[in-house]
């Protein structure tokens, strides 16, 4: 009995101790420049946000063989806000106001980015978003490096009512904001080129949605009316194998009803045998079968790094390049990492992308991107079957909704705002 | 009558936890408001919000331990009410945005205006008084826990069932709160905050109001909490929770007992709920996942179930350990809080209150028997070793 | 300086003529055609196969077979096509035209001729149209089936001549509904479209629906009523079949939820352990089907059919394995404290994904479909899909061995006397701890299985394990926890329950109404639906 209480007692004690000293600020070193990493390393948006950690550890030792940046080496702090968003919020407040980081790379799915944003604001900061999003915002401590909706989903349909001659429609996507705006502009878009109401249905499921007998079903009777029929799948990531299971098991193959899905990249097809989904298709701004000498190094180089010849790349990660190197180009063009000089300098910056064109930093704090549509291999990869000539530049605010096509964001003088009106001459309200 | 009450509650130790809580609710805002950057006893800027939500999570663990550790329901739900104060604090907090979001829309909020809606919808209406969203943050989970308990503690539905069933609650309420045709923001929530009774939220002074009262709420939660455990009704509960057949079978309502401590306990989630959503900046369906309603009864059981003060404790100790760990050890910080876990439970089955009061008691106890030389009796309020 | 240089590309120039003077000889038509295949964009590559198909030359097929499946390819540095075959860097090639093997070419040297969908579409009517009238049985069927989605009027004629030949019944009814599918698209007489219409009204299927639908739109006005008639018809049968299809669904997913209930009903439902860690378990067991297939995909290609048979006893063992070391390292400590096992299980779950994230890394792992549970077939008016067919008859047979262990050997006879009245178990010398170990590591180990099962449909990542536990908690305590019976019932009540929910209210409001439905179910019922009686309650 006595020995059972001594070791309860020193076990709580060395509890309590080491939790005592947990609050103490981590002291860095002066001679060294911080980023922050935010991406969840655990809970459900591990399996997405990992790679893109990975990714930034990479480029940082890349940037410190070439010597560092302003003659200091780079420091990668990394934290894990755990797939909770205000965790994330938390840590990101931690990151720059406790660790003094110069920059922040991080976040996934918009409700991250929606909830770090007053704390970037508040504590003027700078974060680079990798991910493709709905749009609808422009904020002036952030740089959206992924895809604005007109990057990506337009492109796509023209693909497909031109090339396939397309004409029945399902827009199927998972219930948050960036299905929703993407189909509600897709919608919007549909009907102007003549698309009738009953010739488009939208369906929305939750979130890991893992039982699609009923609504791949749905799609095959909606595909029996005689016209030719397509998915535009914004299926968020973990729903998405079964949902392709279902399709390839019921038989409808690429030739009857192709899919061509926003969120479906390398990483997400590593999980999956490709056969049955051979022709199916997705809309992105890189692809890793991108036949260029700047991809190819990269992909060398990046598995060299990981120590594995099977790791893929994928589009976010390039986001993650395209950022990565401008936030760097600019921090030597301004000569310092403070938040002000550096902002101010980005605009404007170009550097190439790894699919051989140009990426050019846009005072809407987008990037201008190439839109390319692949289709499934059996290997897993993407066959790019259809590109732009060129690159596009997003656009923060869509131009096929009533209640944002007057809206600009422009971060540079005279404008400086995220929303501006263009018909009131005026600032909306908030960022 | 009530003071008498409240009185009674103040006994030696109640006294020292709301003293030290109000020493916190005062100290820790004035560090940081006026001594100056750089002073060593200056409390960092944001450490204030972060430490006003452990004080939000404490009155939670509170609460839950109001039900749990007195009167024996183990619920799995309790993140739902903690949630439907937030929303109701949300909500109002979104109102006050008025037409400074994006769309510069006076009424609606951007999620509607985004969603095509055109008109508020009436479950909106009043929230831009704070009076009205204060009195929603304590009728709502209020509301549901008396509509939820009514139905199953009639039915004497209890043990695992009544658990696996408040997880159930707070599932569809997760899955419905995802919808956006619900109104709520869907996934995202709501968020962009701009400020509180007319003071910006993002500025010192009122984050430092915010802990002062997170403090003072979790004193009074503290307070009540050992009023009703101190009061006959306390007793009753105990019984309840020891003997639930015995107790009805002496002649005692048993389900209005556990009706009375389940929505009280439901109230002060909400409040905590309430406090909790200005200080972080967000609230969304997150809240409502079940293993968030785990986690709860992980923090009350780590510091020590069946006290007040236990909960309290667990719950600080228990989130700034995961705010310390996903810092330094991001890849492995959730071995370590697993392990924290399994090693309580099997090693400290009381909790670390438990533990210590044990520990004190044995001292005792160990005195007692070497001055009397049979020490018996003393040493029957230790607990019985884990394996039988 | 460029004589010599000139001099030597001469010769160089000189001696590859000479190398391709033979083949040049040969003047194959289809040859040219072959190598043509590579050049130019899809455009170009759809003309050279509709050309190809023109030709009517029966090695086409295989040609255009090989092209469509992606296992034809140009040898860089030469004008020669090749199918290609094979993993790793070198593939084992042979001519398309001839068959004859050309021996192993580094996969550096070969460059695939790539397809896209209009493409496939393409081929799969130019193969269908070649091997209308030669190959198997079975040939002729998917090339008349193939044809039916096409339906290309030029194919009348191609289809009347195969159908005079055709001996077999499947293959010829087949041909006749790929003819009316052309002939409405035809500009033939109303009299044949009348019968048209009718042949593709006795198939009656969603396909038979599509083209009927498709005619609609520029039929005549003498043919619109036989149209609307028939669609008519079809949709009725349709209608009846779709509530039919909708208890399959149901089944299915009801089995799904047994397969991930069914350990629990044992660690949680006969132990009273509140196992937290219980869809970890799952995952571990779709984890080490993962690991068997890796392996088997790395040494052993020819067994891949087998891997769920192989991975099924390991998967048993790993996490049984699993399982009675959590037994005797946390849950033994623990008994007579139920709802504390809640909490470590916890801890440990988190322990188990995060442990798996760090060896497996935080992706979808691969798990592929044996070639037996792939597709679907039809079924009167059904179409059911292999891989949830064997998930239901899998289910079943867990249950079925579940319970008859429980109830039939010596094993389940101490665990049912060790559950329900410890002390007395241990009073007639059965070794009680040795049990309890035993019961848990029977419950993870079907739980392991079930993971198994589960590969097949879903992903196996570390999150597996939580998209199950809550289903399975409710699936439990819905059927009356300590019932194994209660279970099934439970389960696949409310799969059907869910599936006939969604059409009318949406896959999440039907979730929800679920949900709100067992909380009302257990106000009624609270020891849930197959309820346990006596003194076994109580304790």
């Amino acid at each position: 009995m006595t020995l059972n209480l001594t070791r309860r007692a020193t076990l709580a004690a060395a509890l309590t101790g080491a939790m005592a000293l947990s609050l103490g600020p981590v002291r860095a070193a002066d001679d060294t420049i911080k980023v922050g990493v935010l991406h969840s390393l655990s809970g459900t948006m591990a399996i997405s946000e990992t790679t893109l950690k990975d990714t930034m550890l990479f480029l940082i030792e890349e940037q410190n063989k070439k010597g560092g940046l302003l003659g200091k080496k780079l420091e990668a702090v990394v934290v894990d806000p755990a797939s909770d968003w205000p965790l994330f919020a938390e840590k990101a407040r931690e990151l720059v106001s406790v660790n003094k980081v110069a920059a922040v790379f991080g976040c996934w799915t918009s409700v991250s980015r929606k909830s770090v944003l007053p704390v970037f604001e508040e504590l003027n900061s700078i974060l680079f978003y990798p991910v493709q999003y709905e749009g609808e915002e422009s904020q002036r401590n952030v740089f959206y490096t992924g895809a604005a909706p007109n990057q990506q989903a337009i492109p796509a349909v023209d693909y497909l009512m031109n090339e396939e001659g397309v004409e029945r429609w399902v827009l199927a996507g998972t219930d948050y904001v960036y299905p929703r705006t993407t189909n509600k502009i897709l919608e919007q878009y549909l009907k102007d080129k003549g698309v009738a109401a009953e010739d488009i249905m939208i369906n929305y499921t939750p979130f890991g949605h893992s039982d699609w007998q009923t609504i791949v079903s749905d799609i095959k009777a909606f595909g029996s009316a005689g016209k030719k029929t397509a998915v535009v799948s914004t299926i968020n990531g973990d729903a998405n194998v079964p949902f392709y299971k279902e399709l390839g098991n019921q038989g409808i193959s690429a030739t009857d009803i192709p899919v061509v899905a926003f969120s479906v990249g390398e990483e997400e097809l590593a999980g999956i045998d490709t056969g049955p989904l051979v022709g199916h298709l997705a809309a992105w701004n890189y692809f890793q079968s991108v036949d260029t000498p700047e991809n190819q190094a990269f992909i060398d180089k990046w598995r060299a790094f990981t120590g594995n010849d099977k790791r893929v790349t994928n589009d976010p990660m390039e986001a993650h390049v395209i950022g990565f190197n401008l936030w760097v180009q600019a921090v030597e063009k301004a000569g310092t990492t403070d938040t002000d000089a550096v902002l101010e300098a980005i605009v404007g910056l170009e550097t190439p992308n790894l699919t051989g064109g140009i990426a050019k930093m846009l005072p809407n704090h987008h990037v201008t991107k190439p839109v390319l549509i692949g289709e499934i291999q059996d290997d897993g990869q993407f066959d790019v079957v259809w590109e732009t000539e060129g690159t596009v530049p997003g656009d923060a605010w869509s131009d096929f909704l009533p209640e944002s096509k007057m809206i600009e964001a422009d971060w540079t003088a005279p404008i400086n705002c995220g929303n501006y009106n263009t018909e009131t001459k005026a600032c909306g309200g908030g960022s | 009558m009530i003071t008498q009450t409240l009185f009674r509650a103040l006994d030696r130790k109640a006294i020292f936890v709301v003293l030290a809580l109000l020493v916190v609710a005062v100290a820790v805002p004035a560090s940081n408001l006026y001594l100056p950057a750089g002073h060593p006893l200056r409390v960092p800027n944001h450490f204030v919000p972060l430490f006003g939500k452990y004080l939000t999570y404490a009155m939670l663990a509170l609460a839950l331990d109001l039900v749990w550790g007195y009167c024996g329901i183990l619920s799995l739900g309790h993140g739902a009410f903690f949630a439907l104060g937030g929303y109701a604090m949300g909500m109002y907090l979104m109102r006050q945005i008025g037409d400074r979001g994006v769309y510069a829309n006076p009424i609606l909020p951007d999620f509607m205006v985004f969603l095509n809606w055109k008109e508020l919808p009436w479950f909106w209406h009043g929230f831009d008084m704070f009076w009205f969203a204060a009195l929603m943050v304590v009728l709502v989970p209020g509301l549901l826990a008396f509509v939820f308990g009514w139905f199953a503690f009639r039915s004497r539905v209890t043990g695992v069932y009544l658990s696996i069933i408040s997880q159930a609650m707070t599932y569809a309420l997760l899955l419905a709160f995802f919808r956006n045709d619900m109104g709520f923001g869907g996934n995202n929530g709501l968020t962009d905050f701009k400020d509180i009774l007319g003071a910006p939220l993002q500025s010192g002074t009122t984050r430092a109001a915010l802990f002062a009262a997170s403090a003072i709420a979790l004193a009074l939660a503290f307070l009540v909490c050992s009023a009703i455990v101190r009061s006959k009704l306390g007793k009753v509960l105990v019984a309840v929770r020891d003997a639930e057949s015995r107790t009805r079978f002496l002649g005692y309502r048993v389900d209005h007992y556990k009706l009375f401590a389940f929505t009280a306990s439901a109230v002060m989630a909400g409040i905590a709920g309430a406090l909790y959503v200005p200080q972080v900046g967000i609230i969304n369906p997150g809240e409502f996942a079940p293993a968030n309603s785990i986690e709860i009864v992980i923090w009350t059981a780590v510091g020590g179930r069946g006290t007040l003060i236990g909960p309290i404790i667990g719950a600080v100790l228990v989130n700034a350990g995961k705010s310390w760990f996903t810092g330094i050890f991001p890849e492995f910080w959730l071995f370590a809080l697993g392990g924290l876990f399994v090693a309580v439970t099997i090693f400290l089955p009381k909790g670390i209150v438990g533990a210590f009061t044990g520990g004190w008691s044995a001292l005792k106890a160990r005195r007692a028997s070497a001055r009397a030389e049979e020490g018996t009796g003393l040493s029957g309020d230790l607990e019985p070793s884990p394996a039988e | 300086m460029s004589a010599i240089r000139l001099a030597i590309s001469m010769i160089a120039a000189l001696l590859l003529l000479a190398a391709a003077a033979p083949s040049m000889a040969q003047t194959d038509p289809l040859q040219a055609l072959v190598r043509a295949l590579p050049k130019g964009g899809y455009g170009d590559r759809e003309k050279v196969i509709l050309e190809l198909a023109a030709t009517g030359d029966a090695r086409v097929a295989k040609v255009l077979d090989a092209l469509g499946r992606g296992d034809l390819y140009a040898v860089k540095d030469s004008a020669a096509v090749v199918t290609a075959t094979g993993r790793g860097s070198t593939m084992d090639t042979a001519d398309p035209l001839s068959g004859e093997t050309l021996g192993k070419m580094d996969k550096g040297a070969l460059d695939r001729i790539r397809v896209n969908n209009r493409l496939r579409r393409a081929i799969d009517s130019a193969v269908g149209q070649l091997t209308l009238m030669g190959g198997s049985p079975a040939m002729r069927l998917a090339a008349a089936r193939s044809m039916l989605k096409t339906a290309d009027p030029d194919s009348i004629e191609v289809l009347d001549k195969a159908i005079a030949a055709e001996s077999d019944t499947a293959a010829r009814i087949a041909m006749e509904e790929a003819r009316a599918a052309a002939v409405l698209k035809s500009a033939a007489p109303l009299a044949d479209k009348v019968a048209a219409v009718d042949t593709l009204v006795a198939r009656g299927d969603r396909e038979a629906l599509a083209l009927l639908t498709g005619a609609r739109g520029d039929a005549s006005a003498e043919l619109l009523p036989a149209i609307g008639a028939g669609i008519a018809t079809i949709e009725d049968r349709l209608a009846f079949w779709s509530a039919m299809q909708n208890v399959w669904y149901g089944l299915s997913l009801g089995s799904v939820l047994l397969l991930a209930a069914i350990g629990l009903a044992i660690t949680f439902g006969v132990m009273g352990v509140i196992n937290m860690a219980h869809g970890e378990i799952v995952m571990l067991g779709a984890y080490t089907t993962f690991a068997v297939q890796e392996v088997i995909r790395n040494s052993f290609p020819g067994l891949f059919d087998y891997s769920l048979a192989i991975a099924l006893p390991l998967a048993f063992l790993v996490t049984g394995a699993a399982g009675i070391a959590i037994e005797r390292g946390i849950i033994r400590w623990l008994y007579g404290r139920p709802l504390e096992t809640l909490l470590a299980t916890w801890g440990l779950s988190l322990i188990l994904q995060q442990a798996v994230r760090t060896i497996f890394g935080p992706n979808n792992r691969e798990v592929g479909n044996p070639s037996w549970m792939s597709g679907a077939f039809e079924l009167w008016g059904l179409s059911i899909t292999w891989n949830r067919l064997w998930i239901v008859v899998f289910a079943l047979i867990v249950f079925a061995v579940l319970l008859a262990v429980l109830n039939r050997t010596p094993l389940g006879l101490q665990m049912r006397a060790v559950t329900q009245n410890r002390r007395m178990a241990s009073s007639m010398g059965i070794r009680t701890p040795w049990v309890d170990a035993l019961t848990f590591g029977l419950g993870s180990g079907i739980a392991g299985i079930a993971g198994v099962a589960l590969s097949q449909i879903d992903n196996v990542s570390p999150n597996l394990g939580q998209s199950y536990i809550i289903d399975s908690f409710m699936v439990v305590v819905f059927g009356g926890v300590g019932n194994l019976w209660g279970t099934l019932v439970g389960a696949l009540t409310l799969g059907v329950a869910n599936k006939f929910l969604e059409p009318y209210a949406g896959a999440v409001l039907g979730k929800i109404l679920i949900l709100v439905f067992i909380i009302l179910f257990i106000q009624r019922r609270p020891r849930g639906l197959f309820a346990l009686k006596g003194r076994a309650v109580d304790a």
